[in-house]
């Protein structure tokens, strides 16, 4: 479905986009993750035909962004950061323009401004003015004139900023539904959204695509090993002795509160999950076990690992 | 889609939006308000005289020269330059219409507002002729079309200046700044001494235009070309700077 090649883009002597390569495949949802000012929105632009690249290839569905460029938009459906709608007109009124400009054929086009307005939850606002609406509506509307001509891929760049947690569910539940039968790419700083809707990530940071898969493959990807925590009824020394004999353990921190419950966290140099072994070897022991938990770090935890120069370094 | 079922919707679009903004309200009427003093004052001044009358109201008086110039910098300011300070430019730039399309609907949604500001002037001949006075139909006609290819032309311009402006504001200045280069510049020609620059320069003085050819019913091929010319090159040059804007 989409094809990008070595795209870079250059804002005078500032490199956007630095040589991004990727596939996406008829029917994914692709979250494009990455922090503010990072290149994610230039690459949707230069993806929906809007921005020319400096160098590299973006074909969708076969067609060149550049030379086919109305091939392209035909089968686009674009929500831009800032929502594209006219102020000056009502929501049906609005949509019924786009679905026209966008090729929905006049005996189609009752039907598809209807679709769009109630999958979008707009029925209610179809009569008002758009520059009355709220930000929450604005959004919804930008969506439905993104989806009004019933697109096979659809580009949403930001489609929850600036809406409340209610909103923004909805808006994600929305997305979800779309994913069923379109490909979708969606961009995004916030993570649980990009976690929650998309079963692909491309993080980007400072112009360049620094990992590319799904949320939990990314995880590992950027996990060194993994972390097990127990609560056990034990002395400090005892515990620790028994942990640090496991297999593939890397270092065993033992923190004794004082009571005779005593709290570990055993780190091991593997992507594994080794919480069974660390409960059979404390019930070999004998020991009485309270908590065994083995905390995965969150698509957050990775990002800011990836994006955070200071941690970065 | 064909691009001329987008450019239908477009400036089907494009038109109706004038009549949703209320300074286009004040512009209609202020517009028509000198426009009636123009003809008025036209009536009154030639005494009676309808082609002298028809003369002074289209392209002959003070009022007709200020109606004219500064009416089609207000109708295109908003045009290119607005679209793109809200982003709603994104929309319709990625939507499978070509700049050239989004150009042309622009053109033509403010040329149609254009022409609804004059046509009640008609009315003011339909006036004369209930008193019996009828005017030549060859002056009437070549007047009128005067006033078509003129604005037309500052429409074009007009557009070009948004197209080219960050804001309607300085769309609208760069406008008005350029008639009036368009009318005063080519007026140095009076102070010269005759030779190849003067005449170059009466050739294009747009109020010569009208005094030689538009006012006169001699309908000059010369001059009707410069006009589709120059509307020409100002709706290219609008594309162009269209498609700029996505190069940088």
């Amino acid at each position: 479905m989409i094809e990008v090649e070595h795209l870079t883009k250059w804002y005078g002597d500032v490199r956007a986009v630095d040589d991004v390569s990727f596939r996406i495949s008829e029917g994914e949802v692709v979250g494009f993750l990455g922090p503010n000012g990072a290149g994610k929105s230039t690459t949707l632009k230069i993806l929906t035909a809007y921005m020319p690249a400096s160098q590299g290839s973006v074909r969708i569905g076969g067609h060149d962004v550049l030379t086919q460029s109305l091939e392209v938009r035909r089968r686009l459906g674009y929500l831009p950061e800032t929502v594209p709608v006219y102020t000056d007109m009502r929501v049906e009124e609005f949509l019924r323009f786009r679905a026209l400009l966008k090729g929905v054929t006049r005996k189609e086009l009752r039907r598809r401004v209807e679709a769009a307005l109630e999958r979008c939850g707009c029925l209610d606002m179809r009569r008002r003015m758009i520059g009355k609406l709220s930000k929450g509506y604005r959004q919804r509307v930008g969506l439905a004139d993104a989806i009004v001509h019933d697109p096979p891929l659809l580009i949403l760049d930001e489609p929850t900023s600036g809406l409340d947690p209610n909103q923004r569910i909805a808006v994600r539940e929305l997305i979800s539904s779309l994913g069923t039968d379109k490909t979708v790419i969606l961009s995004s700083h916030i993570l649980a959204e990009v976690e929650a809707v998309a079963e692909r990530v491309i993080i980007i940071n400072r112009g360049r695509a620094i990992a590319d898969g799904p949320p939990s493959r990314i995880l590992q990807q950027i996990e060194k090993g993994s972390l097990v925590q127990v609560e056990v009824r034990a002395r400090p020394e005892q515990l620790e002795a028994l942990l640090a004999a496991l297999d593939s353990v890397q270092s065993v921190q033992v923190d004794a509160s004082g009571s005779d419950w005593c709290r570990a966290e055993v780190r091991f140099d593997r992507v594994e999950d080794f919480r069974e072994q660390v409960g059979r070897a404390i019930r070999a022991a004998n020991l009485d076990l309270r908590e065994l938990t083995s905390p995965t770090a969150s698509l957050e935890d990775v990002f800011r690992r990836l994006t955070d120069p200071e941690r970065h370094g | 889609m064909t691009g001329l079922r987008a450019l239908l919707i477009l400036a089907g679009r494009e038109i109706e939006s004038y009549f949703l903004q209320p300074l286009m309200y004040l512009v209609l009427a202020v517009f028509l308000a000198l426009n009636g003093l123009a003809f008025s004052y036209s009536l009154v001044d030639m005494q009676g005289n309808v082609d002298a009358t028809v003369r002074s109201f289209l392209g002959g008086s003070i009022l007709f020269w200020i109606n004219i110039l500064f009416v089609p910098p207000l109708l295109t300011m908003r045009l290119i330059a607005e679209e793109r300070r809200t982003g709603t430019m994104e929309g319709l730039m990625t939507a499978p219409v070509t700049d050239l399309v989004v150009v042309l609907a622009k053109f033509i949604g403010a040329y149609s507002f254009y022409l609804a500001l004059w046509a009640p002037s008609v009315v003011y001949l339909l006036v004369m002729k209930s008193y019996g006075a009828l005017p030549d139909t060859g002056v009437l006609a070549s007047s009128y079309l005067g006033v078509l290819l003129l604005g037309a032309l500052l429409i074009a311009i007009g557009l070009l200046a948004s197209a080219v402006s960050p804001n309607q504001i300085v769309a609208a200045i760069l406008g008005v700044v350029f008639n009036q280069a368009l009318f005063w510049v080519p007026m140095l020609s009076l102070k010269m001494p005759h030779g190849t620059v003067r005449t170059t320069l009466e050739h294009l003085s747009i109020l010569f235009h009208f005094d030689n050819s538009f006012s006169k019913g001699v309908l000059d091929s010369g001059i009707i070309a410069v006009y589709v010319i120059a509307i020409a090159i100002s709706l290219f040059l609008a594309v162009r700077a269209v498609e700029s804007r996505r190069w940088t």
